[in-house]
């Protein structure tokens, strides 16, 4: 089954032609990291397949069912997590997940049991602050939540982790790795190694056009090089060498790998 | 001079719900100026003068105008 | 009909948050007590900052008096503060980008322009019907006479009030600042007074219904009179509703 299915979609801004042509699918249970460059077209996309924006021409279609600009059924299939999503800033994270929960007519028992679910998943449990004074990385986990609420069969996050800090990048990657399986995510982001964390099929988008899409694994092996990267401790470096001559194996590049600036920002703090 | 303390003390009953609104607004909006330091404009010793000095008005510019987000 | 009660709760906990009851409801309250006691204390306070010797010939004060106080303060006043209260409240979402969220949950776009026109006008009622009452309660303390017609005076300025919030909740549909949406309201209220310079246009003028209040109370006008600028500003309150609902349907988010 085809979670997301977009044919031929345009739209244009004044005289400026955002997307043209656009045509891809996303099937059930994948997580499909959507590239592309700030003011690509991503955002647009994504608020074309929420109704929220009217397409020029092209069908969007959501489990099957074509989405209709305005107040479109489709919706309550889908989670939206906007790129800095916003609320009401006189609310405690519970009070906003009962508005939206109400919204999507839950019954009172299930807000309450889901809104205390999801709070502990991203980890807001017992915040009891107005959102008015949460960080930009808080709104980010409060947004996924209100997302998660209706238990949506399809996630769409805006640069989920764009704004964030490393931790917070993380955090958000490793809440949305945990719903691999069970929910399709689509992932817009303009960071790669993002995306060669979670996502499993991707589509680039260049110029309102997808330019390259497919499973990971198979792009990787069409795109794949021959080369081959070892990883071995210092003190058996000169070891390694050595067996390489032994056997006339003689290395085409050798570097001494650095310690990423990611990976020691994490230890540090 | 006399005259117009005797007049304040006359009218005390039917001006007391007036005073009570009065600080009411006043004690309400210096709490929120205090506890939250974020202005569209104005500082806080500013914001403190207007809505303890200002009658009525004070308070309600403070909340319609000056009140910053949370 | 559900989202449309949870963004009715939601409304009001804003209004509550937001001081906006705590503001309509201490300006109404003063306003409704400085009626009475104005028409009430005013000679006697000018007589006593008048210089010693001279008398001044003033008119023992009526009922009347109070409730002139009451027709000048709260269309003046009252009305401007509502409309300064609620000209931000489209303006709030669309400058922060809140509603992209609750209408992808499902609210049907519908139910924000009628929770916001309903909470407003409740506040509106709530307030404007407040003041009245203590405005009564004061005057007939004071004099203990029956104003006539006092009642519908009254209920026009109140539906006066109800349209300028329609007016205004059209305005923030149309544009997204808060002041701009006071220019809005503020413009069409001054092209009533431009209009008003036209004899002929006078009787089906909606703003009769917030400036004549004391001819209809004297007997100068009768109720029968307010009846053209009564389905006329019905009329707009509809239009403006409407207007709002369609032209918000077709907003782009």
């Amino acid at each position: 089954m085809e979670a997301l299915r977009i044919e031929g979609l345009k739209k244009k801004f004044g005289e400026t032609e955002v997307i043209r042509e656009l045509s891809f699918s996303v099937p059930e249970h994948s997580v499909f990291g959507f590239i592309g460059k700030n003011g690509a077209g991503k955002t647009t996309t994504m608020k074309m397949i929420l109704g929220l924006l009217k397409p020029d021409a092209g069908k969007i279609q959501v489990f099957g069912e074509s989405v209709s600009y305005g107040e479109t059924k489709t919706n309550r299939f889908t989670g939206y997590l906007p790129d800095v999503p916003e609320f009401y800033s006189y609310m405690t994270a519970s009070e906003y997940l009962r508005l939206c929960g109400e919204i999507a007519g839950l019954a009172s028992g299930e807000i309450r049991r889901r809104s205390a679910e999801l709070l502990e998943l991203v980890g807001l449990t017992d915040n009891k602050k107005r959102v008015g004074g949460y960080s930009r990385g808080m709104k980010q986990r409060l947004g996924i939540a209100q997302a998660l609420l209706g238990n949506p069969r399809l996630l769409i996050c805006d640069e989920p982790t764009s704004a964030l800090d490393p931790v917070g990048r993380k955090e958000i990657l490793d809440i949305l790795f945990k719903l691999k399986g069970r929910t399709t995510v689509i992932f817009s982001t303009h960071i790669l190694t993002d995306v060669e964390r979670i996502c499993d099929r991707v589509g680039v988008l260049s110029e309102g056009r997808i330019v390259l899409s497919g499973e990971m694994e198979a792009l990787k092996k069409q795109y794949a090089q021959d080369k081959v990267m070892m990883e071995f401790p210092k003190e058996k470096q000169e070891e390694v060498l050595a067996v390489l001559k032994a056997q006339h194996l003689e290395p085409l590049h050798t570097e001494v790998v650095e310690p990423s600036l990611e990976k020691l920002f994490l230890e540090v703090i | 001079m006399n005259n117009n303390f005797d007049l304040l003390v006359e009218y005390f009953p039917v001006l007391l719900p007036v005073i009570a609104v009065e600080l009411t607004l006043a004690i309400t909006a210096l709490v929120h100026v205090i506890r939250h330091p974020h202005y569209k404009f104005g500082n806080k010793v500013v914001w403190i003068f207007v809505v303890l000095f200002i009658q009525f008005i004070g308070p309600i510019v403070y909340f319609l105008f000056g009140r910053g987000e949370e | 009909m559900r989202g449309m009660t949870a963004f009715l709760k939601k409304e009001f906990c804003e209004m509550i948050r937001t001081y906006k009851i705590l503001i309509l409801g201490s300006v109404f309250f003063l306003l409704g007590v400085i009626g009475p006691l104005t028409a009430k204390y005013m000679p006697e306070i000018m007589e006593q900052f008048l210089p010693q010797g001279m008398t001044l010939a003033l008119e023992a004060p009526k009922a009347l008096d109070s409730w002139m106080q009451f027709f000048k303060n709260v269309p003046q006043m009252g009305l401007i503060i509502v409309v300064i209260v609620f000209s931000g409240m489209m303006a709030s979402e669309w400058s922060k980008g809140t509603l992209v969220l609750v209408l992808t949950k499902g609210l049907a776009r519908r139910s924000v322009i009628m929770a916001k026109f309903l909470t407003a006008t409740l506040l509106w009622s709530g307030a404007y019907w407040l003041c009245f009452g203590i405005s009564y309660g004061y005057t007939r303390f004071f004099w203990d006479e029956r104003t006539p017609r006092l009642g519908a005076a009254a209920a026009f300025v109140w539906l006066f009030g109800v349209m300028l919030i329609a007016v205004t909740l059209l305005g923030g549909v149309l544009f997204r600042g808060s002041y701009t949406v006071l220019l809005f309201t503020g413009f069409l209220v001054v092209m009533m007074f431009i209009i008003n310079i036209l004899p002929s246009a006078q009787k089906y003028n909606p703003i009769m219904l917030v400036s004549s209040s004391m001819e209809l109370l004297e007997g100068i006008k009768r109720i029968e009179d307010f009846m053209a600028p009564t389905l006329i500003t019905g009329g707009l309150l509809i239009a403006s509703l409407i207007g709002s609902a369609a032209i918000f349907d077709k907003k782009q988010l």
